[in-house]
């Protein structure tokens, strides 16, 4: 699937709870994101004058249609700021769909959807694709953010079926305490039983390395979804590195990924 | 309608079908942008800069965006000259736009090796030398900021080349017209001017500096008023050194900026991030303006810049100076 740039005008911006703002986006004519699946990723940039120059990568949450797609974000800097005041009618430059996708649901294997606060698009889509797909069953979902406000689009995880697990750090919905506090009986439960599943992650990099430690310990195959810096997201700034072991020290988010095995990735 | 604007120019020996390039560090080895943009619609690539054997980089973060701005530090990454030949040489030399080949070495002897073997490839119509880079820590910083040694390598590596050398000089200097007049004299067919300055951003939570290697090299519009002073100054002092003009450059007006200045012909860098049709927009923009403003020609808007009136006669005679 080759990416395209082009223009898209913000059908709405909905506010949800938790600083969460949620795009839902429209081209003129029919673009290639219409294609994208869990994990891809778009660029976008509005008007933004010569002072903020870069476009800033989002994952895809979903794609209904040949000419639509939406995000989710937060503000976090000056990008997203600008990004959460955007209004019905305004414009922003799209580049995608772009990366490297989760593997599609395996016949035999459940799927463990991990998601930390920001990192719910790729998951949520995911959950929506096998609801599509009718295997909302073969998924569960296990979700993490600091508050029950941190902690969004709930409802239609509950509308597809899709059982979902919370943790919070405050307690104030599901277990107490990180994601990997909700995920780590899992797994071991998994293992007593000799079931097989398979881990999808995304969130913070704190997040993705605790996963990527449960998961190698218990020998779970586990695919995260990453985040870095990147200036173009199509491979040519190299901003976007991810230490990797194999023959060369770094593979690229934007191109290699943004998901990678958790296998291959060198983290401590 | 703006057919009649001849955009072809030259850079001393090097024909160029338009002014405006694509820069070294940001377009790869071209493949990428074959997607989004005409890459025959450039007046030619700058590749990523060359080494002799492949280099990984440098640790993360790499890049951080600053106001107007962005500052990196990759670290020079490439595929090797090796891998570059085989691998990268034959796309670009198939578009048709003018390849220039960046390149480097880790000191003077891989300078000199990287040279003579990458003009053995076919299809290469200039070598950059970079002696600019801020990123690596060997050596790299004298070769752009001491005339002297800057001049040495340039006669070195002008002497195993086969094509022409342009080579690509560090704004991080005193004095640029001193290091243009060096390599100049050591051979070098032109001057790109200028590549990124060194810069710095902290994350105030963390503490630590926004990039891995503390310093990086800022580029994008914060640096295109000191890019085009550095063209300037040197279009002065030596008007036969050919220069192409590069630092910010994001529309038409900015590239003719560079022209009027003195520039030859331009580099699109950072631009191509956000927009990898960039380089083309911006020829056609430049196409637009100069007949706006009654140029024939690309070539008519070189150096054509004019020197504000001088001062009235009766401002110096001031009826309070004590003479």
């Amino acid at each position: 699937m080759t990416a395209a740039q082009f223009e898209v005008r913000v059908e709405a911006n909905r506010r949800l709870s938790g600083g969460y703002f949620l795009l839902e986006l429209a081209a003129a004519a029919p673009t290639p994101v219409a294609d994208a699946v869990p994990g891809q990723f778009v660029m976008l940039r509005g008007e933004w004058g010569r002072e903020l120059l870069n476009p800033r990568a989002f994952s895809i949450l979903d794609a209904p249609d040949a000419t639509h797609f939406s995000i989710l974000a937060k503000a976090y800097g000056e990008g997203t700021r600008r990004l959460k005041r955007v209004e019905p009618g305004d414009r922003l430059v799209t580049t995608g769909p772009l990366g490297a996708a989760f593997p599609r649901p395996g016949a035999g294997v459940r799927d463990l959807l991990v998601a930390g606060g920001v990192g719910l698009p790729p998951l949520h889509f995911f959950a929506r694709m096998a609801h599509r797909a009718g295997l909302s069953g073969q998924v569960e979902m296990y979700y993490g953010g600091r508050d029950r406000d941190d902690l969004v689009l709930l409802d239609d995880l509950a509308a597809w079926g899709v059982v979902t697990n919370l943790a919070t750090e405050d307690g104030s919905a599901g277990v107490r305490g990180y994601v990997t506090a909700a995920l780590a009986p899992r797994l071991d439960a998994a293992a007593r039983t000799g079931e097989a599943v398979r881990v999808l992650a995304c969130g913070p990099t704190p997040m993705l390395a605790a996963v990527r430690r449960l998961v190698l310990e218990r020998g779970v195959q586990a695919f995260l979804c990453l985040e870095e810096n990147m200036a173009c997201g199509f491979g040519v700034c190299l901003g976007c590195a991810v230490p990797v072991y194999g023959a060369k020290p770094y593979r690229y988010c934007c191109t290699d990924g943004p998901v990678f095995d958790a296998r291959e990735v060198r983290w401590p | 309608m703006t057919e009649g604007i001849d955009l072809t120019t030259s850079c001393g020996p090097i024909a160029l079908r338009t002014p405006v390039l694509a820069a070294s560090g940001c377009f790869a080895y071209g493949q990428q942008f074959a997607a989004f943009t005409d890459l025959r619609a450039l007046g030619g690539i700058s590749t990523k800069g060359i080494s002799p054997l492949p280099r990984f980089g440098n640790p993360l973060p790499r890049i951080c965006e600053t106001t107007g701005g962005m500052l990196n530090s990759i670290g020079l990454e490439n595929v090797g000259v090796e891998a570059f030949l085989r691998d990268k040489l034959p796309f670009l030399r198939d578009l048709g736009v003018s390849v220039w080949v960046n390149f480097f070495g880790v000191d003077f002897e891989t300078y000199v090796d990287c040279a003579r073997q990458l003009s053995e490839g076919q299809g290469i119509d200039a070598l950059e030398m970079n002696i600019s880079c801020p990123n690596i820590k060997k050596g790299g910083i004298e070769f752009g900021t001491v005339p002297e040694v800057a001049h040495r390598l340039t006669r070195a590596c002008v002497e195993v080349s086969r094509v022409p050398i342009i080579v690509k000089l560090s704004p991080n200097v005193s004095d640029i017209v001193a290091m243009a007049d060096a390599v100049q004299k050591a051979g070098a067919a032109g001057v790109s001017l200028i590549n990124t300055i060194t810069g710095m951003a902290i994350d105030v939570r963390t503490r630590r500096p926004k990039i891995a290697t503390t310093y990086g090299g800022l580029s994008g519009p914060a640096i295109k008023p000191i890019a085009l002073r550095m063209v300037h100054q040197v279009a002065r002092a030596l008007p036969e050194l050919p220069i192409c003009g590069m630092g910010g450059i994001l529309s038409g007006e900015d590239a003719l900026e560079f022209l009027m200045a003195g520039a030859h012909c331009v580099q699109v860098g950072t631009a191509n991030f956000a927009e990898p049709g960039a380089g083309v927009r911006i020829t056609e923009e430049l196409r637009t303006l100069l007949r706006t403003l009654g140029f024939a020609s690309a070539r008519a808007a070189i150096g054509s810049l004019q020197p504000h009136a001088a001062e009235p006669e009766y401002l110096a005679e001031s009826p309070w100076s004590s003479s």
